[in-house]
């Protein structure tokens, strides 16, 4: 795939607040959830109207690089998933078909996207900007124009309860196996279809990142309790024998007092991608291969992200993996030799830069999907 | 033009002051100018009574600042509000953050005040400032609340110190009420200095120490300067302290505390000032770190006030158990709060215009929610109170008086800036 072709399909605006976790559901549907608990739905058209000329550039004494032009119009939001009331932080798909989400208010939900929707419900997609607006009239700022859409609600289909918030959620490669990964330090596999759970451990400190294998056998855990000098601070990384809830490998050296923010297993389960969160100093987000089967770092990836990584996941070619962070791009870098192969999206913010929070693949590959903690969910056409 | 201080440009009226000032001041071994404390202080009487009343005080200090809106003015709904749910408390119709579980359960015994509107939004000059109700810029050294407290409520002649600390802490030190009110600090869990350890057997140690005795008065009745004074005063508190050092040592009681105060060094820390209250050190601060959170506050807050909760709520029911709350005065507060807006770092930054301090045992009316801040809590709605008007009420309570004066050369200052006022509805 040439991403050096790669394209900005569309900026779908949704911005109540920071836009925290997305996931495909299919080629042309995207899902994405933000920081209250709501998650919202589009269905991408398949003939896109084209982007609206943008307004005439003002005089701007600001040196600041402009974002990159979506080619087509945002089509509005088709479905309100209802039930989290909290942090969205995860979202996972199966089957193409049900949406599964992990949030602070402790659970964990399922969404059948092939039932039929319910009720109508009106949404402003830009409150928050007239909010901000409103709220300083001294600047002299004009509010917009509300942007609203019509959304059919719907509840969620299963709930999974835990007992706080539950940040780690993923699937293992064929869908059939979901790990979810809490604050209390628990870490949970479920039968995916049924909901039903199928082990249980405890890791010392709040699980992180968490990632199952493609066979089910292993499980990457990160742990954090993010202290600043209590003599209780800690980070952890461990492979777990996933059957057995027993340690194989301690990574916590190798990553000494880094919170690892993001992991996945390559298709085959041949190699773990871990990446650096938290607030890391500098590019120090950055991405590590680890070899499952002996627990040892095989190849770390520079630059890091400024300011630390957020999400990662393996492109299905195979030969690529992309990540994100608190530096507004999402990048793609080839497994094979470490190079970064292509940038996607340009720093934006002060000194500090805002933060893609999600990435999402189609299942071919072709498109990415990026949650924009400024109100944005971000497609992106990689290749034919 | 308002004069800087050591400018040169002061009005004619300020040069008496300042002179004499300048005239009471030495220089330390270390090259730092310190007032001149020989003989500037006309309060002995003052203290003797406050002594009489046995009121101590305990500083829990949050360094960094911890957000308001996440702990005890909660926000739910607004977009300042964060991702912390409420619960109830013991207190019907206030709630406060689902990580203070077991502070909600001692509501009644504290009085919260949600309008602080304070002035200095940084660290050196807002630790300086929340430890001393004066601004840092005035350049005039203030005494810590911890050294005010020592010197009125303490004991010259007990072995142990009368101004503990440990851990992140204040900045300011005894200020211009000399170092025999300067703080013993040690470290966050408790532990004394390597210093405190004997160099030799305990009858060299004792050989050793009349010798500096000896060489010490010769030496100052031929230079006569107060720096070799304070010296041999600082030698002689840390012999008698080493008598008392045992009383640090809470090895032996942390077992059966460990489950009350929490399996950290800032509960290790909470029930040693407990310990040391009763032992009759009039105040101690245990400072817990970080709240200093411009990124990722929710995560850091949440940690913090996991620390938090059973180290606090485990000293207010040990206090209460053991007969010492109502004349231990227990202060919950750190230099800043944090602002209502959550920046692009996930982060909360300083905040001085309406943030929150938590005050109880002592004589402080339990159950009491003074003040508030408007919807979104940028700013106080009702009752702001300044530093001035905290210290007022914390002096007021311990049986000390918040206009105390004191003198540098003929300067008159006082223990709280003109115009604060304690907050009598805080007032048992």
């Amino acid at each position: 795939m040439n991403f050096d072709q790669a394209k900005l399909l569309w900026s779908l605006p949704w911005d109540a607040d920071w836009v925290s976790a997305v996931s495909f559901i299919g080629p042309r549907r995207v899902a994405a959830g933000n920081h209250l608990g709501e998650i919202l739905v589009w269905d991408l058209p398949e003939n896109p109207e084209p982007a609206p000329a943008p307004p005439p550039e003002k005089n701007k004494s600001g040196s600041g690089e402009k974002s990159e032009r979506p080619l087509h119009a945002a089509p509005p939001p088709a479905r309100q998933l209802l039930g989290h009331s909290n942090v969205v932080n995860r979202l996972v798909c199966a089957e193409d078909r049900w949406l599964i989400s992990a949030s602070h208010d402790h659970t964990v939900r399922y969404w059948d996207l092939q039932a039929a929707p319910g009720a109508s419900a009106k949404l402003t997609l830009n409150a928050r900007t007239i909010e901000d607006a409103l709220r300083s009239k001294s600047s002299g700022r004009k509010p917009p124009a509300p942007h609203e859409a019509e959304v059919r609600t719907q509840p969620s289909a299963k709930t999974l309860e835990g007992k706080e918030w539950i940040v780690g959620l993923g699937l293992n490669q064929d869908r059939s196996t979901l790990i979810t990964g809490d604050d209390a330090g628990q870490v949970t596999l479920y039968d995916r279809a049924a909901g039903t759970e199928l082990k249980r451990w405890q890791v010392k400190g709040w699980a992180y990142a968490v990632a199952l294998s493609p066979d089910r056998r292993q499980a990457f855990v990160s742990e954090r309790y993010p202290l600043v000098f209590d003599s209780g601070r800690h980070t952890g990384a461990k492979l777990w024998d996933a059957a057995a809830g027993t340690v194989q490998h301690d990574l916590s050296k190798e990553f000494k007092n880094m919170q690892l923010a993001a992991a996945a297993y390559s298709a085959d389960g041949s190699v773990l991608a871990v990446g650096r969160g938290g607030e890391a100093d500098g590019t120090s987000g950055k991405v590590f291969l680890v070899d499952p089967a002996s627990g040892k770092i095989q190849r770390e990836f520079n630059p890091g992200h400024l300011n630390g990584l957020t999400d990662l996941c393996f492109h299905p070619d195979g030969k690529h993996l992309l990540s994100a962070g608190r530096d507004t791009v999402v990048r793609i870098w080839s497994l094979a030799d470490g190079k970064l192969v292509k940038e996607l999206g340009k720093p934006r913010g002060g000194q500090f830069k805002d933060w893609i929070h999600a990435l999402s693949l189609t299942a071919d590959g072709t498109r990415l999907a990026a949650a924009d903690m400024a109100g944005h969910v971000h497609i992106w056409q990689l290749g034919s | 033009m308002k004069p800087t201080p050591f400018s040169g440009h002061c009005r004619p009226h300020e040069h008496i002051s300042r002179r004499a000032l300048f005239k009471a001041a030495l220089t330390t071994a270390a090259g730092a100018t310190v007032a001149n404390w020989g003989g500037l202080f006309n309060t002995q009487a003052v203290a003797a009574e406050a002594k009489k009343r046995g009121k101590r005080c305990i500083l829990l200090w949050m360094n960094g600042g911890a957000s308001q809106i996440d702990t005890f003015d909660m926000k739910p709904g607004r977009p300042t509000g964060g991702p912390f749910r409420e619960i109830k408390t013991k207190l019907p119709g206030y709630r406060i953050c689902e990580y203070l579980p077991k502070m909600a359960q001692q509501v009644d015994k504290l009085g919260i005040i949600r309008s602080m509107r304070t002035q200095s939004p940084d660290h050196p000059d807002g630790i300086y400032h929340m430890h001393t109700c004066y601004k840092q810029s005035e350049r005039m050294p203030h005494p810590e609340l911890g050294a005010m407290i020592a010197k009125y409520l303490g004991q010259t002649d007990a072995d142990l110190p009368s101004f503990v600390r440990m851990g992140p802490t204040g900045n300011a030190g005894a200020g211009y009420l000399g170092p025999a009110h300067e703080p013993f600090s040690i470290d966050r869990a408790g532990k004394l200095p390597p210093f405190t350890g004997l160099y030799s057997p305990a009858a060299g140690e004792a050989r050793r120490n009349d010798l500096l005795r000896f060489m010490e008065k010769e030496h100052q009745q031929t230079n006569g300067a107060d720096a070799y004074e304070s010296h041999r005063l600082a030698k002689e508190r840390a012999w008698r302290l080493l008598r008392a050092k045992g009383l640090f040592d809470i090895s032996k009681e942390w077992p059966q505390h460990e489950s009350l105060y929490g399996p950290t060094d800032f509960g290790r820390g909470c029930l040693l000032a407990r310990k040391l209250v009763q032992a009759g050190v009039p105040f101690v601060e245990v400072g817990q770190d970080n709240y200093d959170s411009h990124a990722d506050n929710f995560v850091c807050h949440k940690a913090n006030m996991q620390v938090l909760d059973p180290a606090w709520s485990g000293l207010l029911t040990d206090l209460e158990r053991t007969g010492q709350l109502q004349d231990t005065l227990v202060v919950w507060m750190g230099e800043v709060g944090r602002t209502p807006n959550i920046n692009n770092r996930a982060g909360r930054d300083h905040f001085i215009r309406g943030w929150t301090i938590v005050l109880a045992g002592g004589g402080i009316k339990g159950g009491v929610v003074y003040g508030s801040t408007d919807a979104d809590g940028r700013e106080v709605a009702e009752n702001p109170v300044s530093e001035g008007d905290l210290f007022a009420t914390i002096y007021t309570v311990l049986g000390m008086n918040p206009r105390q004066k004191h003198y540098a050369g003929t300067r008159p200052i006082w223990a709280t800036p003109e115009g604060s006022k304690p907050v009598k509805a805080l007032l048992a």
